[in-house]
C-alpha cells in the first residue's frame, strides 16, 4: 500500500524543511519526503496543492476526562476531536476521577485509546505527581513511567508546598521524567474567577492576580535550576511569567513552556457580561500580556502551543460565572487560532508555527512524533492543513461531548483537512473529493 | 424584550433620573392616599438566594403600595437546598406564572442569568459584589430630598468598596448624573484597578471626604478581618470611621449615609448615625418608593 501526498508545501521543522513537494507513505511508514521523489506506483493520492503537509501535530495538554468524568469527554470522543484538530499525538492530563496516580489506570487509558472505535491518535498519558492529587505524597513515579506516562503533572492541583516540589523534582530527575507544572499560588488566587484587573473590579468578581502565576513560575524554575530536573510550565498567561522563564532559560534552567491559544487572543474584557465560556485557568489577561506573550512566541521563549482542551457539560456552565468551572474546549480550534492570530499576522513563520505545534512538544516529551523523517516514528503521522480556508467556529459542530467554547462564532483562517496516523483518521468535509484518488 | 433593572452601569442617565423623580411622586401619593389598587394586579416573585430582611420587606411594601401581590421564595427550605440549579428554579417559577422577579443572589451576574431564563421583567435586588440598583436609586432620592439637586455634588464612598455592590451602583448612578465620585478606603479594600469604575481613589479619609456634600459609608463585613484585609477593627476605626472629628473635613451641611445594617461604632459613631447629618432612616424609607418606581417601570413595557 503506497499513499502519495502530492504537491503540497512540506513543513518539517525536524529537518528545517520548507519546500513544495510530496510525501510517500508505504505500508504505514513514511518512505520518501521531498521535492523530487520517485512516485512509482501508488494506491492512493491526496492532491495537496496549495496545502501544507506537516508532521502529525502533537498536543501536550488535553483533558480527556475519562475515567470518571465521561459526561464531559471520553477517550473516544476526545481522540476523535483531536484527529479532527490535526493532532496525531495528544497528552492527557491526570486530573481525572480517580486521578491518574497508578499504573492500572495508565493501562486503562492506553487500552481505550488504542481501541478501534477511538480516534486513532496516540495518547501519551501524563501521570499525577502526587497521590490522589493531594499535593503532599509523591506518586510511584517509577511504576507510572514503566506503565507508559511521558511526564508527571500537578495539573489543577498546583503543589503549594515547596519542599514537596523539591522532592518531586529529585525523584523525577532520577527517573529522567519531565514535570509539567501548573503554576498558581492558591493563597493569592483563592476565590478568584477571572483576571484581577479593571474588568473584574467593574463586574464585582474576585480577581486572580498575575502574581499568583508569576511567583510559582519563579519558584518552580528556581527549583529546576537547583535540581536539574526538566520542567515544563503549562499555559503561561502573564507577561511577568514569560519574562521569568526567559531569565531562567538564560541562567540555564531546564525549563520549557507552552501557551494555550485563548491566552494570545482574548483579553479579560471578553468575559463581557459574565460569559462563563471565557472563564479559564489561568484567566484571560490583558493586551499588555498578549503583546509580550506573542513576542515570546516569536523569539522562542515560549516553546509550544497546546490546546488545554477542557470540556465541561452545559449544565455545569449555565450557572453564575463564579460557580462555573474553568476552561474551554480547544482541540478543533488550536490550529486555526494559531494560523489566524500568529502565522497570518507574521508573528510566526509557517515552519515555526508547525514547530510549536508538533516538533517541539514531541522533543520536550521525547515522543516518537513531530517529524516526517522516514523511520523516526512508529507509523507515519501526517497532517494536511489548508492555511487559507476561512471558517466560522460553531460549538455544535464538534466531536467533543462538550460545548463550552470560547471560540464559538469566531472567524478563523486555516484548518487541518486531513489527519493521517498509520492510516487516514480524519478527512474534513472541506477536503474536496476530487483531491483524493484511489488508483 | 421585557424591561429589567439589572445594573445601573447599563442604564441611561435620563431613565435613572426619571425613576428617582417618579419615586418622589409616588412617595407623595402614598403618603396622601395610601396603597393603590390595580385593575389587574401582578404577581411578583421575591427570590432571595441570599439572606436579606430589609430589602425583601422593602420590595414587599413597594408591591403592596402598587396593588400587586408578592410571592416569597428563599433558598433555605426550597428546591435549591435540594440541589436545583438557578436555571431550573427560574424556569419553574416562570411556568408557575410569576410576572416579574426580584432576585438577590450571592454571585455577581446571577440576576442577568436569571433574566435570560425568565424572559420577563427582573429587578436586581443585589447580585454578589456587582450591583444593587434599587439601593442606589433610594440613596439618590435621599440626596435629592436633602440637597435639592442630583447633580454637581461631591460624593465620597467610604470603606469596603471592593466587596460592595452598593458602592458600584451608587458610583455609576451619581457619576452618570454629573456628580464627582470618590472611593475612600484602605488599599486592601479598594480594587487595584479602577479604570473601569467611575470614581477617583483616595486612601486618606480626610482627603477623600474633603469638601464633600455626601459621605456614604459602606458596611464592613466581619469576614474581611479573617481575610487579613484589615488588621483590626480598632485600626479601621482609627483610620476610616466617620465621626464628629473626621466629618469636619466635609462640608458643614454634608449628609452621611449608610446602606445598613450598621456596625455602630465602626463605620459611624453614634453622634453621626443619630445626628442631624444622618440620612440613614430616610434611605430606608425611600427604598420603598424607588422600588415602587422600578416595579411600575418594568410592568409598563408589558402594557404597551
Amino acid at each position: 500500500m503506497r499513499t502519495l501526498f502530492k504537491n503540497g508545501r512540506i513543513l518539517d521543522p525536524s529537518q528545517d524543511l520548507d519546500v513544495v513537494g510530496s510525501v510517500i507513505v508505504e505500508d504505514s511508514q513514511i518512505a520518501e519526503v521531498g521535492p523530487d521523489i520517485d512516485e512509482g506506483d501508488v494506491d492512493e493520492v491526496y492532491d495537496c496543492t496549495g496545502f501544507w503537509i506537516t508532521p502529525g501535530l502533537v498536543d501536550m495538554h488535553t483533558h480527556l476526562r475519562e475515567p470518571g468524568e465521561e459526561r464531559r469527554e471520553t477517550i473516544k470522543s476526545g481522540t476523535q476531536a483531536a484527529a479532527a484538530g490535526g493532532f496525531t499525538t495528544i497528552c492527557c492530563m491526570p486530573n481525572t476521577t480517580p486521578p491518574l496516580d497508578n499504573a492500572a489506570l495508565v493501562d486503562f487509558i492506553l487500552d481505550k485509546a488504542a481501541a478501534p472505535e477511538a480516534g486513532g491518535v496516540f495518547v501519551a498519558p501524563v501521570g499525577a505527581l502526587t497521590v490522589g492529587n493531594n499535593g503532599e505524597v509523591i506518586s510511584d513515579l517509577a511504576a507510572l513511567k514503566k506503565a507508559g506516562i511521558v511526564a508527571a503533572s500537578d495539573e489543577d492541583y498546583p503543589i503549594q508546598n515547596s519542599r514537596v516540589m523539591l522532592r518531586a523534582m529529585e525523584f523525577a530527575l532520577q527517573l529522567d521524567l519531565p514535570l509539567m507544572l501548573h503554576c498558581d499560588d492558591r493563597n493569592l488566587s483563592a476565590g478568584g474567577s477571572m483576571n484581577d484587573g479593571a474588568t473584574s473590579a467593574m463586574l464585582g468578581l474576585r480577581g486572580i492576580p498575575r502574581s499568583s502565576e508569576v511567583t510559582m513560575i519563579m519558584r518552580n524554575c528556581e527549583l529546576a535550576l537547583n535540581t536539574g530536573c526538566r520542567i515544563h510550565i503549562m499555559r503561561v498567561s502573564t507577561w511577568g511569567g514569560v519574562e521569568a522563564i526567559r531569565q531562567f532559560k538564560y541562567l540555564g534552567a531546564p525549563v520549557t513552556c507552552e501557551i494555550a491559544p485563548h491566552h494570545f487572543v482574548f483579553t479579560d474584557e471578553a468575559v463581557g457580561e459574565f460569559d462563563p465560556n471565557f472563564k479559564t485557568t489561568p484567566p484571560l489577561r490583558t493586551q499588555v500580556d498578549i503583546d509580550i506573550l506573542v513576542q515570546a512566541l516569536n523569539d522562542g521563549t515560549i516553546d509550544c502551543i497546546a490546546s488545554d482542551h477542557s470540556p465541561h457539560p452545559s449544565h455545569l456552565v449555565d450557572v453564575p460565572f463564579e460557580e462555573a468551572p474553568f476552561g474551554s474546549v480547544g482541540l478543533e480550534t488550536t490550529v486555526g487560532a494559531a494560523l489566524t492570530f500568529l502565522t497570518h499576522r507574521n508573528f510566526l513563520s509557517p515552519l515555526e508555527t508547525i514547530r510549536k505545534l508538533s516538533t517541539r512538544p514531541a522533543s520536550i516529551l521525547r515522543l516518537e512524533a513531530g517529524t516526517l523523517k522516514p523511520g523516526d516514528t512508529p507509523v507515519a503521522q501526517v497532517t494536511v492543513i489548508d492555511p487559507e480556508i476561512e471558517w466560522t467556529v460553531d460549538r455544535n459542530k464538534t466531536f467533543s461531548h462538550s460545548r463550552n467554547n470560547s471560540w464559538h462564532g469566531v472567524r478563523l483562517k486555516g484548518k487541518p483537512l486531513l489527519t493521517f496516523c498509520g492510516g487516514e483518521i480524519y478527512r474534513d468535509a472541506k477536503f474536496d473529493a476530487s483531491r483524493f484518488v484511489a488508483c | 424584550m421585557s424591561r429589567c433593572v439589572l445594573a445601573v452601569r447599563h442604564m441611561e442617565a435620563g431613565l435613572l433620573q426619571s425613576l428617582v423623580y417618579r419615586a418622589a411622586e409616588l412617595k407623595a401619593v402614598v403618603e396622601k392616599d395610601g396603597p393603590q389598587s390595580q385593575k389587574r394586579p401582578r404577581v411578583v416573585g421575591l427570590l432571595f438566594f441570599e439572606n436579606s430582611t430589609r430589602t425583601r420587606v422593602s420590595f414587599e411594601q413597594a408591591a403592596f403600595y402598587l396593588g400587586h401581590k408578592c410571592v416569597n421564595f428563599s433558598a433555605a427550605g426550597s428546591s435549591v437546598s435540594k440541589g436545583e440549579t438557578l436555571k431550573d428554579t427560574i424556569l419553574t417559577l416562570k411556568h408557575e406564572r410569576l410576572e416579574a422577579m426580584v432576585v438577590r443572589h450571592s454571585a455577581s451576574g446571577a440576576c442577568a442569568l436569571a433574566a435570560k431564563y425568565f424572559g420577563g421583567p427582573v429587578v436586581n435586588a443585589g447580585d454578589g459584589q456587582h450591583e444593587h440598583p434599587t439601593q442606589a436609586l433610594g440613596d439618590a432620592l435621599t440626596i435629592l430630598e436633602r440637597k435639592g439637586t442630583l447633580t454637581g455634588l461631591k460624593v465620597a464612598i467610604v470603606g469596603d468598596v471592593m466587596h460592595s455592590r452598593v458602592a458600584r451602583s451608587n458610583a455609576w448612578l451619581l457619576s452618570k448624573l454629573g456628580n464627582e465620585v470618590r472611593f475612600v478606603g484602605p488599599r486592601t479594600l479598594i480594587p487595584g484597578h479602577t479604570s473601569m469604575l467611575p470614581g477617583q481613589v483616595h486612601y486618606d479619609l480626610r482627603a477623600g471626604i474633603a469638601d464633600a456634600d455626601v459621605v456614604m459609608c459602606l458596611r464592613l463585613q466581619k469576614e474581611r478581618m479573617a481575610d487579613g484585609m484589615i488588621s483590626s477593627v480598632a485600626e479601621f476605626v482609627r483610620m476610616y470611621q466617620v465621626n464628629r472629628s473626621s466629618i469636619r473635613a466635609a462640608k458643614p451641611d454634608a449628609i452621611v449615609m449608610h446602606p445598613g445594617p450598621l456596625n455602630r461604632g465602626i463605620e459611624l459613631d453614634d453622634h453621626i448615625a443619630d445626628g442631624a447629618q444622618s440620612g440613614v432612616t430616610q434611605q430606608v424609607t425611600n427604598g420603598v418608593f424607588v422600588r415602587m418606581a422600578a416595579l411600575e417601570w418594568v410592568f409598563q413595557e408589558d402594557a404597551s
